[in-house]
Protein backbone atom coordinates (compact mmCIF):
# COMPACT_ATOMS: atom_id res chain seq x y z
CA UNK A 1 0.00 0.00 0.00
CA UNK A 2 1.34 3.45 -0.85
CA UNK A 3 1.98 5.94 1.93
CA UNK A 4 -0.54 8.73 2.23
CA UNK A 5 0.46 12.11 3.65
CA UNK A 6 -2.38 14.22 4.98
CA UNK A 7 -1.94 17.89 5.81
CA UNK A 8 -4.15 18.96 8.71
CA UNK A 9 -4.74 22.32 10.32
CA UNK A 10 -3.68 22.38 13.96
CA UNK A 11 -6.27 22.71 16.68
CA UNK A 12 -10.00 22.06 16.76
CA UNK A 13 -10.41 21.16 13.08
CA UNK A 14 -7.74 18.50 13.45
CA UNK A 15 -9.61 16.89 16.32
CA UNK A 16 -12.95 16.93 14.49
CA UNK A 17 -11.50 15.62 11.24
CA UNK A 18 -9.49 12.99 13.11
CA UNK A 19 -12.69 11.82 14.79
CA UNK A 20 -14.36 11.61 11.40
CA UNK A 21 -11.57 9.41 10.08
CA UNK A 22 -12.06 7.07 13.06
CA UNK A 23 -15.80 6.98 12.36
CA UNK A 24 -15.01 6.22 8.72
CA UNK A 25 -13.31 3.06 9.94
CA UNK A 26 -9.66 4.04 9.90
CA UNK A 27 -7.59 2.26 12.49
CA UNK A 28 -6.24 5.30 14.34
CA UNK A 29 -5.27 5.49 18.02
CA UNK A 30 -8.18 7.02 19.97
CA UNK A 31 -5.92 9.43 21.82
CA UNK A 32 -3.20 11.16 19.92
CA UNK A 33 -0.48 12.93 21.77
CA UNK A 34 -0.42 16.36 20.15
CA UNK A 35 1.95 18.45 22.28
CA UNK A 36 4.41 20.11 19.96
CA UNK A 37 4.73 17.43 17.35
CA UNK A 38 4.40 18.50 13.73
CA UNK A 39 4.23 15.00 12.27
CA UNK A 40 2.27 11.97 13.37
CA UNK A 41 2.93 8.56 11.83
CA UNK A 42 0.20 5.90 11.76
CA UNK A 43 2.05 2.85 10.45
CA UNK A 44 -1.01 0.56 10.70
CA UNK A 45 -2.84 2.60 8.09
CA UNK A 46 0.22 3.82 6.15
CA UNK A 47 -0.85 7.36 6.94
CA UNK A 48 1.23 10.32 8.02
CA UNK A 49 -0.33 13.50 9.31
CA UNK A 50 1.48 16.78 9.04
CA UNK A 51 0.20 19.59 11.20
CA UNK A 52 0.28 23.01 9.61
CA UNK A 53 -1.19 26.46 10.02
CA UNK A 54 -4.66 26.44 8.45
CA UNK A 55 -3.58 29.01 5.84
CA UNK A 56 -0.66 26.78 4.82
CA UNK A 57 -2.50 23.50 4.23
CA UNK A 58 -3.27 24.24 0.53
CA UNK A 59 0.39 25.17 -0.01
CA UNK A 60 1.60 21.74 1.14
CA UNK A 61 -1.05 20.04 -0.99
CA UNK A 62 -0.45 22.13 -4.10
CA UNK A 63 3.24 21.28 -4.03
CA UNK A 64 2.49 17.62 -3.52
CA UNK A 65 4.42 17.16 -0.27
CA UNK A 66 1.04 16.29 1.19
CA UNK A 67 -1.22 14.14 -0.99
CA UNK A 68 -4.43 15.37 0.52
CA UNK A 69 -5.39 17.89 3.16
CA UNK A 70 -8.18 19.49 5.08
CA UNK A 71 -8.59 23.18 4.45
CA UNK A 72 -11.19 25.82 5.13
CA UNK A 73 -13.12 27.10 2.13
CA UNK A 74 -12.07 30.62 3.20
CA UNK A 75 -8.43 29.72 2.61
CA UNK A 76 -9.24 28.08 -0.73
CA UNK A 77 -11.18 31.12 -1.89
CA UNK A 78 -8.42 33.46 -0.78
CA UNK A 79 -5.48 31.61 -2.31
CA UNK A 80 -6.87 30.10 -5.53
CA UNK A 81 -4.40 27.23 -5.57
CA UNK A 82 -4.26 24.36 -8.00
CA UNK A 83 -5.82 21.62 -5.89
CA UNK A 84 -8.85 19.40 -6.36
CA UNK A 85 -11.72 20.08 -4.02
CA UNK A 86 -13.14 16.65 -3.29
CA UNK A 87 -15.53 16.79 -0.39
CA UNK A 88 -17.35 19.15 1.94
CA UNK A 89 -16.74 17.76 5.43
CA UNK A 90 -19.42 20.05 6.88
CA UNK A 91 -17.31 20.76 9.97
CA UNK A 92 -16.41 24.18 11.38
CA UNK A 93 -19.20 25.76 9.38
CA UNK A 94 -19.31 29.53 9.35
CA UNK A 95 -19.50 32.29 6.76
CA UNK A 96 -17.70 35.33 5.51
CA UNK A 97 -19.57 38.60 5.90
CA UNK A 98 -18.99 42.30 5.92
CA UNK A 99 -19.60 44.18 9.13
CA UNK A 100 -19.30 47.68 10.51
CA UNK A 101 -20.61 50.10 13.10
CA UNK A 102 -24.43 50.14 13.24
CA UNK A 103 -26.33 52.54 10.98
CA UNK A 104 -23.34 53.73 9.04
CA UNK A 105 -23.03 54.16 5.30
CA UNK A 106 -19.80 53.57 3.49
CA UNK A 107 -17.62 56.52 2.58
CA UNK A 108 -18.60 57.74 -0.88
CA UNK A 109 -15.22 58.17 -2.50
CA UNK A 110 -13.34 55.02 -1.61
CA UNK A 111 -14.53 53.25 1.51
CA UNK A 112 -11.82 51.39 3.40
CA UNK A 113 -12.26 47.69 4.02
CA UNK A 114 -10.11 45.97 6.64
CA UNK A 115 -9.71 42.23 6.26
CA UNK A 116 -7.59 39.12 6.63
CA UNK A 117 -8.89 38.09 3.19
CA UNK A 118 -7.81 40.79 0.72
CA UNK A 119 -8.49 38.65 -2.33
CA UNK A 120 -11.99 37.59 -1.30
CA UNK A 121 -12.88 41.15 -0.28
CA UNK A 122 -11.55 42.66 -3.51
CA UNK A 123 -13.41 40.13 -5.62
CA UNK A 124 -16.65 40.69 -3.74
CA UNK A 125 -16.61 44.48 -4.01
CA UNK A 126 -15.48 44.34 -7.64
CA UNK A 127 -18.39 42.01 -8.31
CA UNK A 128 -20.94 44.47 -6.96
CA UNK A 129 -19.26 47.42 -8.68
CA UNK A 130 -18.10 49.16 -5.50
CA UNK A 131 -14.76 50.99 -5.52
CA UNK A 132 -12.97 50.29 -2.27
CA UNK A 133 -9.55 50.40 -0.68
CA UNK A 134 -8.51 47.13 0.93
CA UNK A 135 -6.44 47.19 4.10
CA UNK A 136 -4.89 43.87 5.02
CA UNK A 137 -4.71 43.07 8.73
CA UNK A 138 -3.58 39.89 10.46
CA UNK A 139 -5.96 39.76 13.39
CA UNK A 140 -8.26 41.73 15.70
CA UNK A 141 -10.03 42.95 12.58
CA UNK A 142 -12.96 44.24 14.68
CA UNK A 143 -10.72 47.00 15.93
CA UNK A 144 -10.57 48.71 12.53
CA UNK A 145 -14.07 50.27 12.38
CA UNK A 146 -14.03 51.03 16.10
CA UNK A 147 -11.06 53.34 15.87
CA UNK A 148 -11.85 54.66 12.39
CA UNK A 149 -9.31 52.78 10.29
CA UNK A 150 -11.99 51.27 8.04
CA UNK A 151 -15.68 51.65 7.18
CA UNK A 152 -16.27 47.93 6.96
CA UNK A 153 -14.49 44.73 7.76
CA UNK A 154 -14.71 41.46 5.85
CA UNK A 155 -14.21 38.51 8.16
CA UNK A 156 -15.33 35.08 9.27
CA UNK A 157 -18.51 34.98 11.37
CA UNK A 158 -19.44 31.82 13.23
CA UNK A 159 -21.69 32.81 16.13
CA UNK A 160 -21.63 36.57 15.74
CA UNK A 161 -20.57 37.00 19.35
CA UNK A 162 -17.27 38.70 18.63
CA UNK A 163 -19.02 41.25 16.43
CA UNK A 164 -21.65 41.94 19.07
CA UNK A 165 -19.15 42.31 21.90
CA UNK A 166 -17.34 44.94 19.87
CA UNK A 167 -20.50 46.80 18.93
CA UNK A 168 -20.46 45.85 15.27
CA UNK A 169 -23.32 44.65 13.08
CA UNK A 170 -23.29 42.40 10.07
CA UNK A 171 -24.09 43.96 6.68
CA UNK A 172 -23.59 41.58 3.77
CA UNK A 173 -23.29 37.79 3.62
CA UNK A 174 -20.44 36.98 1.23
CA UNK A 175 -19.80 33.22 1.22
CA UNK A 176 -20.52 30.08 3.20
CA UNK A 177 -17.48 28.37 4.66
CA UNK A 178 -16.74 24.88 5.90
CA UNK A 179 -13.79 22.50 5.89
CA UNK A 180 -13.02 20.73 2.63
CA UNK A 181 -11.04 17.67 1.68
CA UNK A 182 -8.55 18.71 -1.00
CA UNK A 183 -6.13 16.68 -3.09
CA UNK A 184 -2.98 17.28 -5.08
CA UNK A 185 -3.68 16.72 -8.81
CA UNK A 186 -0.76 14.32 -9.25
CA UNK A 187 -1.46 12.32 -6.08
CA UNK A 188 -5.10 12.17 -7.12
CA UNK A 189 -3.95 10.13 -10.13
CA UNK A 190 -0.95 8.27 -8.82
CA UNK A 191 -2.60 7.26 -5.53
CA UNK A 192 -6.10 7.18 -6.96
CA UNK A 193 -7.37 4.07 -5.20
CA UNK A 194 -6.31 5.22 -1.72
CA UNK A 195 -7.59 8.76 -2.10
CA UNK A 196 -10.90 7.74 -3.67
CA UNK A 197 -11.42 5.13 -0.95
CA UNK A 198 -10.76 7.68 1.78
CA UNK A 199 -13.01 10.26 0.13
CA UNK A 200 -15.85 7.76 -0.30
CA UNK A 201 -15.64 6.61 3.33
CA UNK A 202 -15.56 10.17 4.61
CA UNK A 203 -18.49 11.05 2.39
CA UNK A 204 -20.47 8.26 3.99
CA UNK A 205 -19.54 9.57 7.45
CA UNK A 206 -20.58 13.11 6.50
CA UNK A 207 -23.93 11.76 5.32
CA UNK A 208 -24.48 9.80 8.54
CA UNK A 209 -23.63 12.79 10.73
CA UNK A 210 -25.91 15.07 8.77
CA UNK B 1 10.35 51.54 -5.87
CA UNK B 2 13.41 49.86 -4.50
CA UNK B 3 16.46 49.87 -6.70
CA UNK B 4 17.42 46.72 -8.58
CA UNK B 5 20.43 44.88 -7.22
CA UNK B 6 23.31 43.93 -9.48
CA UNK B 7 22.66 40.22 -9.22
CA UNK B 8 18.88 40.39 -9.51
CA UNK B 9 16.93 38.86 -12.37
CA UNK B 10 13.40 39.69 -13.53
CA UNK B 11 10.65 37.85 -11.67
CA UNK B 12 10.53 34.15 -12.49
CA UNK B 13 13.72 34.10 -14.60
CA UNK B 14 16.33 31.48 -13.76
CA UNK B 15 19.96 30.74 -14.50
CA UNK B 16 20.77 27.24 -15.66
CA UNK B 17 23.91 25.94 -13.97
CA UNK B 18 26.23 23.40 -15.66
CA UNK B 19 24.83 20.33 -13.91
CA UNK B 20 21.24 21.13 -14.90
CA UNK B 21 22.36 22.18 -18.35
CA UNK B 22 23.93 18.73 -18.84
CA UNK B 23 20.83 17.03 -17.53
CA UNK B 24 18.62 19.00 -19.92
CA UNK B 25 20.95 18.21 -22.82
CA UNK B 26 20.72 14.53 -22.01
CA UNK B 27 16.90 14.66 -22.11
CA UNK B 28 17.09 16.64 -25.33
CA UNK B 29 19.38 14.05 -26.96
CA UNK B 30 17.18 11.13 -26.00
CA UNK B 31 14.04 12.98 -27.11
CA UNK B 32 15.53 14.07 -30.39
CA UNK B 33 16.62 10.59 -31.34
CA UNK B 34 13.38 9.04 -30.09
CA UNK B 35 11.15 11.36 -32.10
CA UNK B 36 13.28 11.50 -35.24
CA UNK B 37 13.20 7.75 -35.75
CA UNK B 38 9.41 7.98 -35.50
CA UNK B 39 9.26 10.42 -38.38
CA UNK B 40 8.94 13.68 -36.46
CA UNK B 41 10.84 16.71 -37.75
CA UNK B 42 12.05 19.31 -35.29
CA UNK B 43 11.33 22.93 -35.97
CA UNK B 44 12.07 26.28 -34.34
CA UNK B 45 9.89 29.38 -34.34
CA UNK B 46 10.64 32.94 -33.18
CA UNK B 47 10.50 33.82 -29.48
CA UNK B 48 8.45 36.90 -30.26
CA UNK B 49 5.13 36.78 -32.11
CA UNK B 50 2.18 39.09 -32.73
CA UNK B 51 -0.36 39.27 -29.94
CA UNK B 52 -3.22 39.35 -32.45
CA UNK B 53 -2.30 36.02 -34.01
CA UNK B 54 -0.46 33.92 -31.44
CA UNK B 55 -1.33 35.62 -28.16
CA UNK B 56 -5.06 35.63 -28.70
CA UNK B 57 -5.28 32.11 -30.09
CA UNK B 58 -3.00 30.58 -27.46
CA UNK B 59 -4.37 28.36 -24.70
CA UNK B 60 -2.56 30.46 -22.12
CA UNK B 61 -4.50 33.05 -20.16
CA UNK B 62 -4.08 36.65 -21.19
CA UNK B 63 -2.76 37.69 -17.78
CA UNK B 64 0.19 35.29 -18.12
CA UNK B 65 1.44 36.74 -21.40
CA UNK B 66 4.56 38.89 -21.59
CA UNK B 67 3.53 41.74 -23.85
CA UNK B 68 5.69 44.29 -25.58
CA UNK B 69 5.41 46.76 -28.47
CA UNK B 70 7.38 46.97 -31.68
CA UNK B 71 8.38 50.32 -33.19
CA UNK B 72 5.17 50.46 -35.25
CA UNK B 73 3.00 50.14 -32.18
CA UNK B 74 1.93 46.49 -32.71
CA UNK B 75 1.51 44.42 -29.59
CA UNK B 76 3.92 41.49 -29.41
CA UNK B 77 4.09 38.53 -27.06
CA UNK B 78 6.90 36.28 -25.94
CA UNK B 79 5.57 32.90 -27.08
CA UNK B 80 3.59 31.36 -24.24
CA UNK B 81 3.36 27.92 -25.88
CA UNK B 82 4.60 26.17 -29.02
CA UNK B 83 1.37 24.71 -30.36
CA UNK B 84 -0.01 27.98 -31.70
CA UNK B 85 3.20 29.07 -33.50
CA UNK B 86 3.52 25.60 -35.05
CA UNK B 87 -0.05 25.75 -36.29
CA UNK B 88 0.72 29.18 -37.75
CA UNK B 89 3.70 27.79 -39.71
CA UNK B 90 1.82 24.67 -40.71
CA UNK B 91 -1.28 26.44 -41.95
CA UNK B 92 0.63 29.11 -43.87
CA UNK B 93 3.31 26.93 -45.44
CA UNK B 94 4.17 23.39 -44.36
CA UNK B 95 0.75 21.78 -44.84
CA UNK B 96 0.88 22.74 -48.51
CA UNK B 97 4.05 20.67 -48.89
CA UNK B 98 3.14 17.58 -46.91
CA UNK B 99 0.07 16.12 -45.21
CA UNK B 100 -0.10 14.78 -42.60
CA UNK B 101 2.70 16.66 -40.89
CA UNK B 102 4.65 15.33 -37.94
CA UNK B 103 6.46 18.14 -36.13
CA UNK B 104 8.38 18.21 -32.87
CA UNK B 105 9.90 20.94 -30.74
CA UNK B 106 12.14 21.50 -27.74
CA UNK B 107 11.83 25.17 -26.88
CA UNK B 108 11.58 27.69 -24.10
CA UNK B 109 8.22 29.35 -23.50
CA UNK B 110 7.29 32.34 -21.36
CA UNK B 111 4.47 32.72 -18.87
CA UNK B 112 4.40 35.60 -16.42
CA UNK B 113 3.86 34.63 -12.79
CA UNK B 114 1.36 36.43 -10.64
CA UNK B 115 2.04 34.75 -7.32
CA UNK B 116 5.07 33.61 -5.37
CA UNK B 117 8.15 35.02 -7.02
CA UNK B 118 10.28 31.93 -7.47
CA UNK B 119 8.16 30.01 -9.93
CA UNK B 120 9.67 29.87 -13.39
CA UNK B 121 8.30 32.35 -15.92
CA UNK B 122 10.50 30.91 -18.66
CA UNK B 123 10.84 27.18 -19.02
CA UNK B 124 11.53 24.53 -21.59
CA UNK B 125 8.83 22.49 -23.15
CA UNK B 126 9.00 19.60 -25.55
CA UNK B 127 6.31 17.99 -27.58
CA UNK B 128 4.87 16.92 -30.87
CA UNK B 129 2.06 18.01 -33.16
CA UNK B 130 0.48 15.66 -35.69
CA UNK B 131 -1.36 17.86 -38.14
CA UNK B 132 -3.68 16.86 -40.97
CA UNK B 133 -4.86 13.47 -39.74
CA UNK B 134 -8.37 13.55 -38.29
CA UNK B 135 -8.64 9.83 -37.56
CA UNK B 136 -8.43 8.06 -34.22
CA UNK B 137 -5.10 6.54 -35.26
CA UNK B 138 -3.45 9.94 -34.94
CA UNK B 139 -4.70 10.34 -31.37
CA UNK B 140 -3.55 6.83 -30.50
CA UNK B 141 -0.14 7.59 -31.99
CA UNK B 142 0.19 10.77 -29.94
CA UNK B 143 -0.69 9.05 -26.67
CA UNK B 144 1.53 6.07 -27.43
CA UNK B 145 4.39 8.41 -28.33
CA UNK B 146 3.97 10.29 -25.04
CA UNK B 147 4.08 7.07 -23.03
CA UNK B 148 7.04 5.58 -24.86
CA UNK B 149 8.95 8.86 -24.77
CA UNK B 150 8.61 9.05 -20.99
CA UNK B 151 9.79 5.45 -20.75
CA UNK B 152 12.76 6.23 -22.98
CA UNK B 153 13.70 9.17 -20.76
CA UNK B 154 13.70 6.84 -17.78
CA UNK B 155 10.45 7.62 -16.02
CA UNK B 156 8.83 4.68 -14.30
CA UNK B 157 5.79 5.80 -12.39
CA UNK B 158 3.47 7.86 -14.52
CA UNK B 159 -0.13 7.95 -15.67
CA UNK B 160 -2.02 9.38 -18.60
CA UNK B 161 -5.57 10.44 -17.88
CA UNK B 162 -7.80 10.70 -20.93
CA UNK B 163 -11.12 12.48 -21.32
CA UNK B 164 -13.26 13.66 -24.19
CA UNK B 165 -14.76 17.13 -24.52
CA UNK B 166 -17.63 15.80 -26.62
CA UNK B 167 -18.70 13.18 -24.09
CA UNK B 168 -18.59 15.67 -21.23
CA UNK B 169 -20.61 18.15 -23.26
CA UNK B 170 -23.15 15.44 -24.03
CA UNK B 171 -23.54 14.51 -20.35
CA UNK B 172 -23.81 18.14 -19.23
CA UNK B 173 -26.36 19.02 -21.90
CA UNK B 174 -28.47 15.92 -21.39
CA UNK B 175 -28.78 16.25 -17.64
CA UNK B 176 -29.28 20.00 -17.29
CA UNK B 177 -32.14 22.23 -18.39
CA UNK B 178 -30.24 25.09 -19.99
CA UNK B 179 -26.98 25.95 -21.70
CA UNK B 180 -26.10 28.31 -18.83
CA UNK B 181 -26.33 25.51 -16.29
CA UNK B 182 -24.14 23.29 -18.45
CA UNK B 183 -21.60 26.09 -18.85
CA UNK B 184 -21.53 26.74 -15.11
CA UNK B 185 -20.87 23.07 -14.37
CA UNK B 186 -18.15 22.93 -16.99
CA UNK B 187 -16.49 25.97 -15.43
CA UNK B 188 -16.44 24.21 -12.04
CA UNK B 189 -14.89 21.11 -13.59
CA UNK B 190 -12.12 23.18 -15.19
CA UNK B 191 -11.29 24.32 -11.64
CA UNK B 192 -11.66 20.75 -10.37
CA UNK B 193 -14.12 21.90 -7.77
CA UNK B 194 -16.21 18.79 -7.24
CA UNK B 195 -17.82 20.19 -4.10
CA UNK B 196 -18.91 23.25 -6.07
CA UNK B 197 -20.27 20.97 -8.79
CA UNK B 198 -22.50 19.11 -6.34
CA UNK B 199 -23.67 22.36 -4.75
CA UNK B 200 -24.49 23.81 -8.17
CA UNK B 201 -26.44 20.69 -9.17
CA UNK B 202 -28.48 20.97 -5.97
CA UNK B 203 -29.13 24.66 -6.55
CA UNK B 204 -30.45 24.08 -10.10
CA UNK B 205 -33.53 22.28 -8.82
CA UNK B 206 -33.39 19.70 -11.60
CA UNK B 207 -35.73 16.73 -11.92
CA UNK B 208 -34.52 14.04 -9.54
CA UNK B 209 -33.49 11.62 -12.27
CA UNK B 210 -31.21 14.24 -13.81
CA UNK B 211 -29.61 15.48 -10.60
CA UNK B 212 -29.05 11.92 -9.39
CA UNK B 213 -27.37 11.07 -12.67
CA UNK B 214 -25.06 14.10 -12.41
CA UNK B 215 -24.17 13.30 -8.79
CA UNK B 216 -23.34 9.74 -9.72
CA UNK B 217 -21.40 10.91 -12.75
CA UNK B 218 -19.19 13.22 -10.69
CA UNK B 219 -18.53 10.42 -8.22
CA UNK B 220 -17.64 7.78 -10.72
CA UNK B 221 -16.42 9.37 -13.93
CA UNK B 222 -13.24 10.93 -12.52
CA UNK B 223 -11.40 7.68 -12.33
CA UNK B 224 -12.28 4.89 -14.68
CA UNK B 225 -9.94 2.14 -15.69
CA UNK B 226 -12.39 0.67 -18.16
CA UNK B 227 -14.30 2.60 -20.76
CA UNK B 228 -17.47 0.53 -20.40
CA UNK B 229 -18.12 2.17 -17.04
CA UNK B 230 -19.05 5.46 -18.70
CA UNK B 231 -21.55 4.00 -21.12
CA UNK B 232 -24.51 4.11 -18.80
CA UNK B 233 -24.31 7.92 -18.66
CA UNK B 234 -24.03 8.66 -22.33
CA UNK B 235 -26.43 7.96 -25.14
CA UNK B 236 -24.81 6.26 -28.09
CA UNK B 237 -22.92 8.88 -30.05
CA UNK B 238 -19.88 9.43 -32.22
CA UNK B 239 -17.67 10.60 -29.37
CA UNK B 240 -18.29 7.44 -27.39
CA UNK B 241 -17.63 5.31 -30.44
CA UNK B 242 -14.42 7.27 -30.99
CA UNK B 243 -13.22 6.64 -27.45
CA UNK B 244 -14.01 2.95 -27.81
CA UNK B 245 -11.80 2.77 -30.84
CA UNK B 246 -9.06 4.75 -29.11
CA UNK B 247 -9.14 2.47 -26.07
CA UNK B 248 -9.01 -0.50 -28.36
CA UNK B 249 -5.98 0.82 -30.25
CA UNK B 250 -4.12 1.53 -27.01
CA UNK B 251 -4.94 -2.01 -25.93
CA UNK B 252 -3.46 -3.36 -29.15
CA UNK B 253 -0.35 -1.27 -28.46
CA UNK B 254 -0.20 -2.86 -24.96
CA UNK B 255 -0.23 0.49 -23.21
CA UNK B 256 -3.46 0.11 -21.24
CA UNK B 257 -1.55 -0.06 -17.93
CA UNK B 258 -0.53 3.57 -18.18
CA UNK B 259 -3.98 4.86 -18.91
CA UNK B 260 -7.13 5.75 -17.09
CA UNK B 261 -10.15 7.73 -18.11
CA UNK B 262 -11.66 10.81 -16.55
CA UNK B 263 -14.70 12.12 -18.36
CA UNK B 264 -14.90 15.18 -16.14
CA UNK B 265 -11.59 16.38 -17.61
CA UNK B 266 -12.16 19.80 -19.09
CA UNK B 267 -9.98 22.58 -20.41
CA UNK B 268 -10.64 26.31 -20.28
CA UNK B 269 -9.94 26.47 -24.01
CA UNK B 270 -12.87 25.75 -26.30
CA UNK B 271 -10.75 24.58 -29.18
CA UNK B 272 -10.13 21.25 -27.50
CA UNK B 273 -12.99 19.62 -29.33
CA UNK B 274 -12.20 15.95 -28.98
CA UNK B 275 -10.14 13.76 -26.72
CA UNK B 276 -7.78 15.46 -24.31
CA UNK B 277 -5.33 14.12 -21.76
CA UNK B 278 -3.06 15.03 -18.88
CA UNK B 279 0.24 13.47 -17.88
CA UNK B 280 1.13 12.89 -14.23
CA UNK B 281 4.24 11.39 -12.68
CA UNK B 282 5.32 10.59 -9.13
CA UNK B 283 8.03 12.92 -7.95
CA UNK B 284 6.49 16.22 -8.91
CA UNK B 285 3.45 17.82 -7.31
CA UNK B 286 2.42 19.37 -10.60
CA UNK B 287 1.13 17.86 -13.84
CA UNK B 288 3.95 16.97 -16.21
CA UNK B 289 2.15 17.89 -19.37
CA UNK B 290 -1.00 17.65 -21.39
CA UNK B 291 -2.30 17.17 -24.86
CA UNK B 292 -5.27 16.44 -27.00
CA UNK B 293 -7.04 17.05 -30.27
CA UNK B 294 -7.46 20.71 -31.15
CA UNK B 295 -9.14 20.84 -34.54
CA UNK B 296 -10.75 24.11 -33.43
CA UNK B 297 -7.38 25.91 -33.43
CA UNK B 298 -6.76 24.96 -37.05
CA UNK B 299 -10.17 26.26 -37.98
CA UNK B 300 -9.18 29.58 -36.42
CA UNK B 301 -6.23 29.67 -38.81
CA UNK B 302 -8.54 28.90 -41.71
CA UNK B 303 -7.53 25.28 -42.29
CA UNK B 304 -10.26 22.65 -42.45
CA UNK B 305 -8.35 19.71 -41.07
CA UNK B 306 -7.45 18.39 -37.64
CA UNK B 307 -4.46 18.23 -35.37
CA UNK B 308 -3.45 16.49 -32.19
CA UNK B 309 -0.36 16.61 -29.99
CA UNK B 310 1.14 16.95 -26.55
CA UNK B 311 3.58 19.09 -24.60
CA UNK B 312 5.77 18.06 -21.66
CA UNK B 313 7.34 20.53 -19.23
CA UNK B 314 11.06 19.90 -19.13
CA UNK B 315 11.54 21.76 -15.83
CA UNK B 316 9.23 19.30 -14.11
CA UNK B 317 10.98 16.34 -15.74
CA UNK B 318 14.24 17.67 -14.33
CA UNK B 319 12.68 17.70 -10.89
CA UNK B 320 11.72 14.02 -11.18
CA UNK B 321 14.76 12.52 -12.88
CA UNK B 322 17.95 11.79 -10.93
CA UNK B 323 21.14 13.51 -11.99
CA UNK B 324 22.84 11.51 -14.75
CA UNK B 325 26.02 9.72 -13.75
CA UNK B 326 28.88 11.20 -15.66
CA UNK B 327 31.27 8.66 -17.09
CA UNK B 328 33.71 11.01 -18.76
CA UNK B 329 37.14 11.38 -17.24
CA UNK B 330 38.27 14.90 -16.47
CA UNK B 331 41.95 15.76 -16.68
CA UNK B 332 43.58 18.97 -15.54
CA UNK B 333 46.86 19.99 -17.14
CA UNK B 334 48.72 22.66 -15.17
CA UNK B 335 51.68 24.40 -16.70
CA UNK B 336 54.44 26.80 -15.77
CA UNK B 337 54.51 29.79 -18.05
CA UNK B 338 57.79 28.59 -19.66
CA UNK B 339 56.39 25.13 -20.43
CA UNK B 340 53.30 26.25 -22.34
CA UNK B 341 54.38 24.59 -25.59
CA UNK B 342 54.98 21.19 -24.00
CA UNK B 343 51.71 21.40 -22.05
CA UNK B 344 49.76 22.27 -25.20
CA UNK B 345 51.23 19.23 -26.92
CA UNK B 346 50.26 17.02 -24.00
CA UNK B 347 46.72 18.45 -23.92
CA UNK B 348 46.17 17.88 -27.61
CA UNK B 349 47.11 14.22 -27.23
CA UNK B 350 44.77 13.73 -24.28
CA UNK B 351 41.87 15.42 -26.06
CA UNK B 352 42.46 13.25 -29.11
CA UNK B 353 42.13 10.20 -26.83
CA UNK B 354 38.77 11.48 -25.73
CA UNK B 355 39.61 12.89 -22.29
CA UNK B 356 37.95 16.09 -21.22
CA UNK B 357 41.07 18.11 -20.72
CA UNK B 358 41.39 21.52 -19.14
CA UNK B 359 44.55 23.53 -19.75
CA UNK B 360 45.35 25.98 -16.98
CA UNK B 361 48.20 28.27 -15.99
CA UNK B 362 49.52 26.91 -12.68
CA UNK B 363 50.06 30.27 -11.00
CA UNK B 364 46.32 31.09 -11.01
CA UNK B 365 45.13 27.82 -9.47
CA UNK B 366 43.70 27.52 -6.00
CA UNK B 367 44.20 24.23 -4.16
CA UNK B 368 40.57 22.93 -4.25
CA UNK B 369 40.53 22.88 -8.03
CA UNK B 370 42.47 19.58 -7.98
CA UNK B 371 39.66 17.77 -6.20
CA UNK B 372 37.29 18.29 -9.14
CA UNK B 373 39.44 16.27 -11.56
CA UNK B 374 40.19 12.57 -11.77
CA UNK B 375 43.73 13.20 -12.94
CA UNK B 376 46.04 16.16 -12.60
CA UNK B 377 49.16 16.56 -14.72
CA UNK B 378 51.67 19.27 -13.97
CA UNK B 379 54.07 20.36 -16.70
CA UNK B 380 56.99 22.26 -15.20
CA UNK B 381 59.73 24.13 -17.02
CA UNK B 382 62.18 21.24 -16.38
CA UNK B 383 60.00 18.34 -17.42
CA UNK B 384 56.81 16.56 -16.53
CA UNK B 385 55.45 15.44 -13.18
CA UNK B 386 52.16 13.67 -12.67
Amino acid sequence: MSELTIAMPKGRIFEEAYQMLIEAGFNLPAEVEMSRKLMIEIPEEHIRFILAKPMDVPVYVEHGVADIGIAGKDVLLEQQREVHELLDLKISSCYIASAGLPQTTMDEVAPRIATKYPHIAMKYYKGIGEQVEIIELNGSIELAPMIGLADRIVDIVSTGRTLKENGLVEYEHIADISSRLIANPVSYRMKASRILDLAARLKQTVKEND
Amino acid sequence: MSSIKMFEKPLGMRDTFPQIFNKTEKIREVTKHFLQIRGYDFIKTPSVEYYDTIGRASAIQDASLFKLFDNQGNTLVLRPDMTTPIIRVASSKLLKEKTPLRLAYFANVFRAQEFEGGRPAEFEQMGIELIGDTTVFADAEVIATAIELLQAIGLQEFKITIGHAGILQCVLTDYTESAEEAAQLRELLVKRNYVGFEEAVESFDLPKAKSDALMQFINEATNLTRLEEIEKYVRKNEALQYMRELANLLDVAELADYIDFDFTLSSHMNYYTGMLFEVFASGSGFALGNGGRYDGLLHEFGVATGATGFGIRVDRLLEILPLPTIEKQNVLVLFDAEAFGAALQQTKQLRAQGYHTTLQNKSEVCEDMHALYERVIVVTKDGEIQ
